[in-house]
């Protein structure tokens, strides 16, 4: 026994097992929250000196790209700078066994007159890919981040209540262990805070009217003033103040439905900005304001005894689902990060077949140069055509497989903490290779996409591969 | 049953249909795997050409299985 335990250090495991059990017996796991498209984080959050809002999976791609850049500078200032020079040795080594061990690898597939920009390629998206699909594994990713309640009051006719819902309008039941779960999508707005917004937006109409009438009442006086002023010093002050005045102010006197329009506007852009919620699908909130027909207002009387913002320690919290909007989610699992390196490949397929081909790249896809020729020349015409799809339909496969199997990646790794949580890491380790293989196929498929786009259909080019292997 | 309900059931019933489509991914792979080991087995020699045309022809075939998922994943997360 003594044996077994010394030097292996496996109690490290032994004690993230019972630590595993004590936290689990503690904090029940909570079910995530699915949600694919990123998640947003709260208002405040912006990204400098744009309008956008960060998003967990932007965050991701941030970190990736930062982590693969500091790897650059790293290989970069290790690397002997006299080849027989021996390399100074540690973490350098992996990527030298990584270089190594690749290049034989795309060499064998599209060695030839192409190869370096093809090995840059499949090597860039290799790694970046590899780095995002890894961001999985690391502790906290996907589950440390902004926790709130997400729920509102609904207001129930048959019952005459109010009762708790999710912001998607579902009805909150205890599912399994008592848990339930609900998204993150929406901004959550407290009834209380609709009301407060709906207020400050009848104040701010009721400061515009008073301001609108301000300034008619000053036109109207300085309209007075100048006529009086006109009228008066003529010979006294000469031309100059009467110059100006006439500049300032010689339009039309303003229209005494100024003052209703001006508080009407801001009114409306209260309302616009409720419809807006509602057609973005968050059904938070009260959806008619005070001064519109139909409106409900918010009565805290027939409101439930819990509180929407409930200490998280009470009793009370335990109803109200809580929901987890992670700091940092695998980009990978975001169709845009996906999609746009489908993108970078695609263009990339292209340019290497025009500038290994010339304009003859195109008849690939055009081919009618045998139409007339041959009794087949449809057949090649169709071919071609048939290629062309198959080239878009690259950027939908490639960038739904690597979506699609991180996505359910992740999503298994979070089922299984929840229904496992003391024992999930044989699926840690099911999600390492995965992600690996998912890195691979991208930059392989890519490789030899470019390698055949630079093959002609005449077979012109083949002294090239002769001479590559 | 309230709407609701009725939408959930929905959604879940056409999540777990569009999934029978990862069965055809799964049916491919098997084979395609199954047939580049027995060459392999074979022929040692060219173990890296047989490794790559399987990774290929896996990720195309599980190109397909995943389609399916993403269609269940729409329908669970996307419709509303």
């Amino acid at each position: 026994m003594n044996s077994f335990w010394n030097g292996k250090r496996r109690f490290v495991a032994l004690l993230m097992f019972l630590a595993g059990v004590f936290v689990a017996l503690e904090v029940p796991p909570v079910i995530p929250f699915i949600q694919l498209p990123g998640e947003k984080f709260p208002e405040g959050f912006d990204i400098p000196l744009t309008g956008i809002r960060w998003t967990n999976t932007m965050v991701g791609s941030v970190i990736v790209w930062v982590v693969l850049l500091l790897f650059v500078v790293y290989v970069a200032r290790r690397r002997p700078k006299d080849g027989n020079e021996v390399p100074p040795g540690g973490f350098y080594y992996l990527f030298e066994v990584l270089f190594e061990g690749l290049m034989g690898f795309v060499g064998g597939i599209a060695g030839g007159r192409h190869f370096r920009v093809i090995f840059n390629m499949f090597m860039t998206i290799f790694l970046v890919v590899l780095m995002a699909n890894w961001m999985e594994l690391v502790p906290g990713v996907d589950t440390i981040g902004f926790i709130h309640p997400h729920v509102k009051e609904k207001y129930d006719a048959q019952k005459d209540e109010y009762k708790l819902v999710t912001t998607d309008g579902y009805e909150i039941y205890q599912g399994f262990l008592g848990i339930s779960y609900v998204n993150g999508q929406c901004d959550w707005i407290s009834p209380a805070a609709e009301a407060a917004a709906d207020e400050a937006a009848i104040v701010a109409a009721s400061a515009a009217a008073a301001a609108a009438e301000r300034t008619l009442t000053q036109d109207a006086a300085y309209a007075r003033y100048q006529a009086e002023h006109k009228g008066h010093g003529d010979d006294a002050t000469g031309e100059g103040g009467g110059g100006h005045g006439d500049d300032a102010h010689g339009e039309e006197p303003l229209e005494s439905n100024t003052v209703s329009l001006a508080s009407a506007e801001v009114l409306a852009a209260r309302v616009a900005e409720k419809q807006a919620r509602l057609d973005r699908g968050c059904h938070t909130g009260v959806a008619t304001a005070p001064w519109q027909d139909g409106y409900e207002p918010y009565d805290k009387s027939k409101a439930k005894g819990i509180s929407l913002h409930p200490d998280p320690s009470s009793e009370e919290a335990k109803l109200v689902p809580w929901v987890v909007l992670p700091f940092v989610r695998v980009p990978s699992t975001d169709l845009n990060m996906t999609l746009t390196i489908a993108l970078i490949s695609f263009v990339m397929i292209q340019y290497i077949g025009f500038k290994a081909l010339g304009i003859g790249y195109l008849t690939k896809f055009f081919n009618f140069g045998t139409l007339f020729k041959s009794p087949l020349g449809g057949i090649d015409v169709a071919v071609g055509l048939l290629e062309l799809i198959g080239d878009f339909a690259k950027i939908l496969s490639f960038s739904f497989r690597l979506l699609g199997n991180i996505f359910a990646g992740s999503i298994l790794l979070f089922v299984m903490s929840f229904l496992i949580p003391i024992l999930p890491w044989p699926f840690f380790i099911l999600e390492f290779f995965v992600g690996v293989i998912q890195a691979l196929v991208f930059a392989l498929l890519t490789a030899i996409f470019m390698n055949l786009a630079t093959i002609s259909h005449h077979h012109d080019d083949d002294h090239d591969h002769d001479e590559a292997h | 049953m309230d709407p609701q309900s009725t939408i959930i059931l929905g959604k879940a019933i056409g999540a777990g249909l569009a999934m029978i489509g990862a069965a055809g991914g799964g049916i491919g792979i098997g084979l395609a795997v199954g047939g580049a080991v027995q060459a392999m087995g074979r022929n040692p020699d060219h173990t890296p050409t047989i490794q790559t045309n399987m990774i290929l022809g896996v990720a195309f075939a599980e190109a397909v299985a995943i389609y399916a998922l993403v269609v269940s994943l729409i329908i669970l997360f996307v419709l509303s």
